[in-house]
């Protein structure tokens, strides 16, 4: 009796076909695709906050138009993505606000004017700028950059704010 | 002669096609969720219909009532109303939590839109402290009526026709952004 010692192979029949059942994937699908159309803005302008901010909440309906960007945060005061001054606690340094004045807040005008110049926009021209601050930010700090705004010849100010309640 | 009955198999199965589905599907998820804002960031102005637009532009020319807040963090909302040198005073004092008491706002600022629908500027004057957050509620509160029902009138200088808005004190201005 002689046992013929033969390699494993797996059992498969030749011409055997398979269909992948796709439906609840199909189902999953659906569902991302409403929602993303829901969630899909069709604003002609896209703000993107920056990392870690939070802007107030508000039920104001009306979508963002160009204009000079300036973000304040509770750690920095940028205009575009350009960082033009540190805050610390929520408040800025004595370095970059003027003795005179404590409002005024010195590199902020600065840029503000090198931007008016360089950048001859309609928006810039108008003296539109946008503010996206913090929302735990207090009065004090947000009327220091819109005091020194105006100053600079930026006297139509936005405030960003979150669509909700 | 028996009516013809078309013949129905009554177990019969058929399996949908979806993978053209599936792919058009594949292609689009990506898509939508590259272009898409999943916080919407709004802006605050005063872009407004015409006719209110025009209303906020004539109440520069005449001399109307000033109705100016003031927002304290300790003490609550103080509405001042001033109209031919006549001083009117309101407190809105904060609720037993320390938080503002934004619908007795509402209400006040409702009343004093009825009293005075030419007017559609708010002052604020926020104490240093405020927090930035609990101004855009204040400024949220005064914009417009929460109740439908309730309008203002608003004559139309191009049609001489009076039409109603909801909207009360859009036009906002911070009155103590140039103090020291």
């Amino acid at each position: 009796m002689g046992y013929k010692r033969r390699r494993f192979q797996l059992r498969s029949n030749g011409n055997s076909t398979f269909t992948l059942n796709i439906t609840s994937m199909t189902d999953m699908f659906t569902i991302m695709l409403v929602f993303l159309l829901q969630t899909y803005s069709t604003s002609e302008v896209q703000i993107t906050p920056e990392a870690g901010m939070s802007l107030p909440l508000s039920s104001i309906e009306t979508s963002p138009t160009k204009a000079l960007k300036v973000s304040l945060t509770k750690d920095q005061l940028k205009i575009e993505d350009k960082v033009i001054a540190k805050l610390s606690g929520g408040e800025f340094s004595s370095q970059d606000v003027d003795n005179r004045d404590s409002n005024f807040i010195k590199p902020l005008f600065a840029e503000l004017e090198k931007a008016a110049k360089e950048n001859p926009s309609e928006q810039v021209k108008d003296g539109n700028v946008m503010m996206l601050a913090d929302s735990s930010l207090s009065y004090q700090t947000i009327r220091k950059v819109m005091y020194t705004a105006s100053m600079a010849g930026f006297p139509k100010l936005k405030m960003a704010t979150v669509a909700g309640e | 002669m028996g009516r013809y009955k078309p013949k129905i198999h009554s177990n019969y199965e058929f399996e949908l096609d979806l993978a053209p589905l599936l792919a058009v599907m594949v292609k689009l998820v990506p898509v939508l969720l590259i272009s898409s804002a999943f916080v919407q960031v709004m802006m605050i102005e005063t872009d407004l219909p015409q006719a209110v637009k025009e209303a906020i532009a004539r109440q520069d020319d005449k001399k109307m009532a000033s109705i100016q807040l003031d927002i304290s963090q300790k003490n609550g909302i103080r509405i001042i109303v001033e109209e031919q040198g006549k001083q009117q005073v309101e407190s809105v004092p904060n609720k037993s939590e320390g938080q503002y008491d934004l619908e007795t706002l509402h209400a006040q600022l409702t009343k004093i839109k009825i009293a005075h629908p030419e007017v559609f500027r708010i002052e604020l004057a926020p104490e240093p402290n405020v927090a930035y957050k609990d101004i855009v509620k204040i400024m949220d509160e005064a914009r417009r009526a929460r109740d439908r029902n309730i309008t203002f009138p608003v004559q139309d200088s191009k049609t001489g026709k009076q039409i109603e808005t909801n909207y009360m004190f859009p036009d906002v201005a911070f009155v103590n952004m140039m103090e020291g």
